[in-house]
């Protein structure tokens, strides 16, 4: 049996797609869509009572406590800053609001020097800012959401499907799947630029987020933004790493080949013009 | 699970591709959502036309523009609501339904309709009109084919915005508490 779902979660649309047996797959798909509410719950940076407000508000004057999943994100998101020497960086947090991409949470301000060296992690998920900072998991946790939903999923005895969080997406099962991208500089069209089985994929790009000419891919070496007529797409086993990647590759696609190596991942980059540069060649 | 991750790419130029249209999924008919979202509960539907008065009252208390007067409402047998609804982003059109309990507290929300295009048909009446009424049971295959689809984040505030629309109309018009 086949079942397919929709719901607006993380800001954006998240489906699930599964195959499974009748009278188990309903609730293996609540399920899943559970596991994709808690980790909104926890790391949204919209809503001011999440775990992640609340450490945006506290970390500074004093180590803030958090859940296992949200430490597990965040010491994610921390070491693809360190290994990427900060391509990747959650303490965007500051620029994106001063751009309107995020909204202003009614902390104190930040300080625009702040960058993820300024987060000091524990290892009792704890965590504690060393400068005014706004965290943004925004670039990793759909990723970890979409994988938490595949792990529930899988749990529950499901033989394959697809989750998508509003293009942050994975396959499992034996099912070899098509997956589109969006032309960089024609959204509203895409094209199939790749086959996927057991994996993740996910793309970014501006073109949905270009407010004032600046997307919400903050290039963290300059003062400007990323993305604009070209996407990044990566695929990787995980889609927290395939999701966090997307900005590293977008950023300085040389640079990441390493880390696309490490992680056991590929990437292409598509600006509208031929074919697909793909990574590492 | 790395055992099995396998990618394929496809590598053709882009002048070789014939682009295709953006996604498009029926998840539900309105009667499967209802069943989802209020199980086992008999619903009556509730006619229910907004005055410009109180199309009004709604802009103003939940600051999103009120575009059908109409409203689709249903009541539950336990008191509870259900709401079909239809919003209309810059590139995709969202058929989704609200469920409320005896209260008006939100209970769920489940989207039964997505669909993008391109070329600013979402915008044509007639065009949205083929969704709307007894041909939600007659899921379209219009561009069906494409089911994976990566890219940037398209938002979700249309329905954000919808559902708070649809909740200034419970309080205010269909079911105000005294």
């Amino acid at each position: 049996m086949r079942v397919e779902r929709a719901r607006p979660l993380l800001g954006t649309v998240v489906a699930v797609r599964v195959e499974g047996a009748a009278g188990w797959i309903d609730d293996a798909v609540a399920r899943a869509f559970d596991a994709v509410s808690q980790v909104q719950r926890r790391m949204s940076f919209h809503d001011p009572d999440s775990e992640l407000s609340r450490l945006n508000r506290a970390a500074v004057q004093a180590p803030q406590a958090m859940s296992a999943s949200t430490w597990r994100v965040l010491r994610a998101a921390l070491a693809l800053a360190r290994a990427s020497d900060g391509l990747f960086d959650p303490a965007i947090g500051g620029r994106l609001v001063a751009w309107q991409q995020l909204p202003a949470p009614d902390s104190a301000d930040v300080d625009p020097a702040a960058t993820w060296r300024d987060v000091e992690l524990g290892h009792d998920c704890r965590v504690r800012f060393r400068k005014p900072l706004w965290l943004d998991l925004g670039g990793i946790a759909k990723g970890y959401a979409v994988d938490r939903a595949v792990a529930v999923l899988r749990a529950s005895g499901m033989r394959g499907g697809v989750v998508n969080a509003g293009g942050d997406l994975r396959v499992f099962g034996d099912a070899l799947e098509v997956v589109h991208v969006r032309e960089p500089n024609d959204p509203a069209r895409s094209r199939p630029l790749l086959h996927l089985r057991d994996g993740a994929v996910a793309t970014s790009a501006g073109y949905f987020s270009t407010r004032d000419g600046r997307s919400a891919l903050v290039d963290t070496c300059g003062n400007g933004s990323l993305g604009h007529d070209v996407s990044a797409t990566v695929c990787a086993p995980r889609a927290l790493w395939a999701d966090a990647l997307t900005k590293v590759v977008l950023a300085d696609a040389d640079a990441a080949v390493p880390l696309l190596r490490r992680l056991h991942a590929q990437a292409a980059l598509l600006d509208g013009a031929g074919a697909p540069r793909i990574l590492p060649v | 699970m790395r055992r099995d991750f396998h990618v394929h790419w496809l590598l053709l130029p882009a002048t070789a591709l014939v682009a295709a249209p953006a996604a498009a999924t029926t998840y539900f008919t309105v009667e499967q959502a209802q069943q989802q979202l209020l199980p086992g509960q008999a619903l009556a539907p509730v006619a229910v036309t907004l005055t410009p008065a109180q199309a009004e009252a709604i802009e103003k208390a939940s600051g999103v523009r009120v575009r059908d007067k109409t409203l689709k409402v249903w009541r539950a047998a336990n008191g509870g609501w259900f709401y079909l609804d239809q919003v209309l982003g810059k590139h995709e059109f969202i058929t989704y339904a609200l469920a409320l309990d005896a209260q008006g507290a939100v209970t769920g929300v489940e989207i039964l309709d997505y669909r993008e295009t391109y070329g600013g048909a979402v915008r044509n009446p007639k065009w949205r009109a083929q969704f709307t009424g007894k041909k939600y049971g007659a899921p379209l295959k219009l561009d069906a084919d494409i089911v994976n689809l990566s890219g940037a984040t398209l938002s979700s505030a249309h329905i954000t915005d919808g559902v708070r629309r649809l909740l200034a109309t419970h309080a205010l018009v269909v079911a105000p508490t005294h």
